[in-house]
């Protein structure tokens, strides 16, 4: 029999205002949506600089918060050095306003806004490595987590030379760049981060178990490869090698999907929360960014890509990472809270931790939103796209609400 | 001798719930075994639903809180084991039938 015995939950104050603070941004984002219209080019700053508002200020925020507590949950060690999640947050909360700052109103300012984004994630890929240096068990989650940060560095090492030269520092090939800098941010860390961790969360919350691990590592190892042939295709400006690479990660992402259907079918607990509706919504999102991706590589114009990521960044992203939220967090008050009562007063189960009401109308009004956002970008109508913005704004406020409420929770 | 029954140690388990499903850790079948010896000392063998559960070390100190109101107790330890691994085939029908019908334990 094998024994183990641990205990590295980082304290509440440490994590808690990265998940206050990745909502607010949240929030920004789907108001400025507002802002938007349904025709645009990628590379206009005006979209470049709501992406960076999303993917910076929500999703890494959040992803950092959540790695913060997940880390030791699935790498079964403690952080080497917990206390500087403490410089992250604000580092990088400070880096993305100014870099939004230098999209919509001086491009000086993204050097600035850049460098202290490159700082704190260095910091974070740093702390996450040396970590890992710990872990005595090498599971496919560990090796996600290395991978991804690698990609996390290459991503933000292009993303930082780009700031450079949008800000006229230096003089460089942004087009390829970009490229180089997305795949990497969002196929190579997103992607693979989300895969690790739903190896480990989706089985802890559905108690599915005894499950074939094979096409999540097969997977796993098709998309690193995939992003790699992007990667450098971009940089190197090979077309060919470009595309190899998305449909080497589309057969990863296939093979991610079967892996969820496999955990899917051996799931336990079949109570239909907040966390399993978005969950569902979310890897239905990536069913249609995927069908939506194909069809652009097959030659069709570029309202099908940007229907394909929108379904990607606010369906599958937003809604995995929302729906976890309403797990995690309720889990980090109740062990700061409640923990200590045990044995000695009534103590609330995690389920009743969270505002069931507020968590259902997010749910509703996003995944409207979402669906209308995506049909508005494919057949370029700005008052659809509007309406959509308009839903998600509303869904965006009532995570704040439930934010606060759990946040709020038990504190006397 | 020691009078204190395997029975005993399972009902005491019985006090302690996961607060994430809501049912305490005997019925959900995370109990393996209880092992007495003449001077009341117990080694409570479980495991745990996943691997890494954030509260490995919490559900561990309760338990053993647990077990040692029984009155006459000695030393009291808790081992957590990863095999078997742990399926719902071990729960208790109650366990099964709610956690398949959607029910949630609030």
């Amino acid at each position: 029999m094998l024994a183990i015995s641990k205990d590295f939950a980082p304290p509440l104050k440490l994590i808690s205002p990265f998940f206050k603070v990745g909502s607010g941004f949240y929030l920004l984002a789907m108001m400025s949506l507002l802002a938007f219209d349904a025709t645009f080019s990628y590379q206009e700053f005006s979209i470049a600089g709501w992406i960076h508002l999303y993917l910076l200020g929500f999703v890494m925020i959040i992803i950092f918060g959540a790695m913060a507590q997940l880390i030791p949950v699935v790498l079964e060690v403690g952080h080497a050095v917990v206390d500087l999640y403490y410089v992250i947050l604000p580092l990088l909360g400070m880096g993305t306003v100014i870099m939004v700052g230098g999209f919509w109103i001086n491009p000086v300012l993204l050097t600035y806004g850049g460098l202290l984004v490159l700082i704190s994630m260095i910091i974070f890929a740093f702390e996450a490595l040396v970590t890992l240096k710990k872990a005595e068990r090498k599971s496919l989650t560990v090796k996600t987590i290395l991978v991804s940060n690698s990609y996390l560095l290459l991503g933000i090492l292009t993303g930082f030379t780009i700031a450079l030269g949008f800000s006229g520092a230096i003089s460089v090939d942004t087009d390829s760049l970009i490229k180089a800098h997305v795949y990497a941010v969002l196929g190579g860390f997103v992607l693979l981060t989300i895969m690790g961790l739903s190896l480990t969360l989706i089985p802890m919350f559905s108690l599915a178990h005894g499950f074939d691990e094979t096409p999540i590592k097969k997977g796993f190892n098709i998309i690193s490869l995939g992003v790699g042939a992007v990667f450098i295709g971009a940089l190197l400006g090979e077309n060919l090698v470009q595309i190899l690479g998305y449909l080497i990660t589309m057969v990863g992402v296939v093979l991610y999907l079967y892996q969820i259907y496999i955990i899917y079918e051996l799931t336990v607990r079949k109570e239909m929360d907040i966390w399993a509706k978005s969950l569902m919504f979310a890897f239905a999102s990536l069913i249609i960014s995927l069908f939506l991706g194909a069809i652009y590589l097959l030659g069709m114009n570029s309202n099908w890509l940007h229907a394909s990521i929108w379904f990607y960044m606010i369906g599958f992203i937003g809604f995995v990472i929302n729906g976890h939220l309403f797990k995690i967090v309720p889990f980090l008050i109740w062990f700061e809270r409640f923990a200590p009562l045990v044995g000695k007063e009534p103590v609330p189960m995690f389920g009743q931790m969270y505002p069931k009401d507020k968590a259902e109308m997010l749910f509703w009004f996003s995944s409207f939103g979402t669906v209308l956002g995506g049909i508005a970008l494919l057949i370029e109508n700005d008052f659809m796209f509007k309406s959509s913005a308009s839903l998600l704004f509303v869904g965006a406020i009532f995570l704040y609400l439930a934010m606060s409420n759990m946040l709020a929770y038990g504190k006397e | 001798m020691c009078e204190i029954t395997k029975e005993q140690v399972f009902e005491a388990t019985a006090t302690v719930i996961d607060p994430e499903v809501g049912f305490n850790l005997r019925e959900m079948g995370l109990i393996y075994d209880a092992i007495i010896n003449e001077s009341c000392n117990i080694t409570v063998v479980m495991t745990l639903s996943t691997r890494g559960c954030p509260l490995h070390q919490m559900i561990k100190t309760w338990v053993q809180e647990a077990v040692e109101k029984i009155d006459g107790v000695g030393i009291v330890d808790v081992e957590v084991v990863w095999e078997p691994e742990w399926n719902i085939s071990m729960a208790d029908d109650n366990v099964k039938e709610a956690l398949a019908g959607g029910t949630p334990q609030l």
